[in-house]
């Protein structure tokens, strides 16, 4: 499982992050300042950091010299958003830098990504009888091999890392096809329909009134 | 053009004309009184021989008039001269009776003579020569004629002349020169004011023009150096508010942006998220409780502003009831977390708004509280003392590190960040407190003991002066407004 280390002063932040980064499947630990920040990172292991830069006794950007002493990845988490800071944390050698107030949809998408570019998220996923492999792009249902698009493979990922969130049409469709969504195509809908009767998964890709789709499990 | 060529090729014609027309006029002059002088002692001469050959012709008798020559009666009294004069007699007809050497000088005097002026003279060139020819018509039918070679004077002239220009010309090189080098000098320091000055503009505030000079320009360069640290104080002055204005917005949009992302992301998770009733509660509470740090930070910005803006009620104040009325308010908070405030206060007054004052107490108290153990004790004293009034504020708490303290008067510092915002403050407290007692010309001192605890001491003055003291301060500031 991957351990994922949070590290906020903010006590509402800190546990709002590991709220949805466990219910996305993830294992958190959290310290509340940079000492706590710093003993924790060189006693146990972790996958990322996510880590705040005003933070009592030892900043951010010390902390994260303990990171990279140890090679885990961070992703800088701040309310400062002016670019200089922004690129102060990333030529640091931060990962990424999300600034608050975000969206959780979007960190959980920042956090994947840092993830898959370390190569430390799960090669294989599976839920109900379905297994994802991510390295040979195949999937697999009851051991027998489904045929999907490209598109519709983006988007099973999607609801498999999102499993129980409720997703939004417009950012099923940024993420999947990128760009802007109009609010008016059907494209979204259509191939969420094709991929469902296609797994059969009528009864898990729940429709939700006015807002998108979920998959439940 | 420089201003230095314009006013070297002024100055130089007009000193090169003056030198001319006084040169030659006083030159003419010169010459011309010489002139004078030589025909003058022609003149004399040509008297002189005159009376001498007449008094020597009328002692002759009628018949030695007859037998003796002019030559003969000349030699009696005339001894030759060396000088390359000449002195002759002709007679009525024109024939030389006498004549001391050779030398003719051809002139028409003779023609200009008559009954009345029977003197002349001419000023005649010849063979390189200038002479001055005199006759006279003497009484004894003779004509008498005397010459003086003046060419001297002439040559005399022109060597003046020559030297004279040798002269100007040096004096002109010289004067020219000497004009130009301090003009070269002046210019080369306006040349560096002008390039300070640009310097300066463009950016360059530590340029300063260094100029050993006490002319007009030194002073100038002075004025230039004096208004160059003026403006350097105030742009320093205005940099480090500009400064200070940015780091409370970064404070601020920080302390803003804290509770706005607990807000979103919890309002997020209900909306995106099916989370069990237990979950949802977490959610709202967190949601609530920032919200109303949202608005506390917003109450406390606004009293900050405020008290920018209002017109203070200033009134004397008894310190002791003063006091009690603070303990009032705070003694309920305070026993939520078992602390005693022990409160002591000798009679005195105070001047100011109270309401303001009060503000400033009850956060001093309600810092002390927050950094008590729960069983603590809170010390307020009261003391009148020669300098005014003081109130100090003591408590038995964690104490702030002895770097901090300094900064703990910024808006937004907190020393602790994690617990204070837990204890629900903003960081806002002091920087309102350090800005009110300001306001009322009141000191304020803050020693403190990381473990021991912290003690505020707060000094109003005599309570008449105080009062006008803080009168004064508020018309300075509206006045700087």
């Amino acid at each position: 499982m991957i351990k994922i280390l949070i590290v906020e002063d903010d006590e509402p932040i800190a546990n709002l992050i590991r709220m949805n980064l466990v219910k996305a499947g993830y294992q958190c630990e959290t310290a509340m300042d940079g000492e706590e920040a710093a003993d924790k990172i060189e006693a146990g292991s972790f996958d990322l950091i996510l880590l705040d830069i005003m933070l009592p006794k030892l900043n951010g950007y010390e902390v994260l010299e303990y990171a990279r002493a140890v090679n885990i990845p961070v992703i800088f988490l701040s309310a400062m958003g002016e670019v200089q800071q922004k690129v102060k944390g990333l030529k640091l050698g931060a990962e990424d830098y999300i600034t608050k107030p975000f969206e959780i949809a979007e960190l959980l998408a920042r956090v994947e990504t840092v993830l898959r570019r370390y190569q430390k998220t799960e090669r294989k996923l599976q839920l109900l009888n379905i297994e994802i492999d991510t390295d040979s792009h195949t999937v697999l249902q009851d051991g027998r091999t489904v045929e999907l698009t490209n598109k519709e493979y983006d988007l099973l990922l999607l609801f498999f890392r999102n499993k129980n969130r409720a997703l939004y049409r417009e950012t099923i469709y940024e993420s999947v096809w990128g760009g802007e969504y109009s609010g008016t195509g059907r494209t979204v809908d259509l191939h969420v329909q094709r991929l469902k009767k296609k797994l059969g998964l009528e009864e898990h890709i729940v429709a939700i009134y006015k807002v998108g789709y979920r998959l439940v499990v | 053009m420089k201003l230095s060529w314009k006013l070297f090729f002024i100055t130089t014609p007009i000193f090169i004309l003056f030198l001319t027309v006084f040169g030659s006029w006083m030159l003419q002059e010169s010459f011309q009184e010489s002139l004078n002088q030589e025909v003058e002692r022609c003149m004399v001469e040509n008297q002189m021989f005159q009376n001498s050959y007449e008094l020597t012709f009328h002692s002759l008798s009628e018949q030695q008039r007859e037998q003796t020559s002019v030559q003969r009666v000349v030699e009696s009294f005339y001894k030759k001269q060396k000088n390359g004069g000449n002195a002759r007699i002709y007679s009525l007809r024109g024939e030389v009776l006498y004549q001391q050497n050779s030398l003719q000088v051809a002139n028409r005097i003779r023609e200009a003579l008559d009954e009345e002026n029977n003197v002349g003279y001419e000023i005649v060139r010849q063979q390189d020569h200038v002479y001055v020819v005199v006759l006279a018509r003497s009484s004894f039918d003779v004509f008498v004629e005397t010459i003086r070679n003046i060419t001297a004077v002439f040559e005399n002239r022109t060597a003046m002349y020559f030297r004279y220009r040798t002269a100007a010309l040096a004096v002109t090189i010289l004067t020219g020169g000497l004009i130009l080098l301090v003009l070269f000098l002046v210019m080369r320091n306006m040349e560096k004011l002008s390039s300070a000055t640009r310097q300066f503009a463009m950016g360059q505030y530590d340029t300063r023009v260094v100029i050993r000079s006490s002319d007009e320009i030194g002073r100038l360069a002075e004025d230039f150096n004096w208004m160059a640290d003026a403006m350097k104080v105030q742009m320093e002055r205005l940099e480090g508010e500009a400064r200070r204005q940015e780091e409370f917005t970064a404070a601020f949009a920080h302390e803003l942006k804290t509770p706005l992302t607990s807000i979103i992301g919890y309002a997020d998770t209900i909306r995106q998220m099916e989370l069990t009733q237990e979950e949802t509660d977490m959610c709202a509470d967190y949601i609530y409780r920032q919200g109303k740090r949202l608005q506390s930070l917003s109450y406390k910005l606004l009293d900050m502003t405020m008290t920018d803006r209002r017109d203070f009620d200033y009134r004397p104040l008894s310190a002791p009831e003063f006091l009690e009325e603070i303990e009032k308010t705070v003694r309920k908070a305070l026993e939520e977390k078992q602390l005693v405030l022990e409160l002591q206060a000798e009679k005195g007054m105070i001047y100011g708004d109270q309401e303001l004052l009060s503000s400033v107490f009850i956060n001093l108290i309600d810092n002390a509280r927050k950094a008590s153990a729960p069983g603590g004790i809170i010390r307020v004293t009261g003391a009148a003392a020669p300098g005014g009034y003081f109130i100090v504020v003591e408590d038995q708490g964690e104490g702030i590190p002895k770097e901090e303290v300094s900064k703990i008067t910024e808006a937004f510092y907190m020393v602790d960040k994690s617990r204070s915002r837990k204890e629900g403050g903003a960081g806002l407290g002091l920087a309102l407190c350090r800005k009110i007692l300001e306001l009322h010309g009141a000191g304020w001192k803050i020693e403190s003991a990381v473990g021991k605890g912290t003690k505020v001491t707060v000094q109003f003055g005599v309570w008449e002066n105080s009062g006008s003291r803080a009168r004064r301060n508020r018309r300075e500031r509206k006045r700087s407004r």
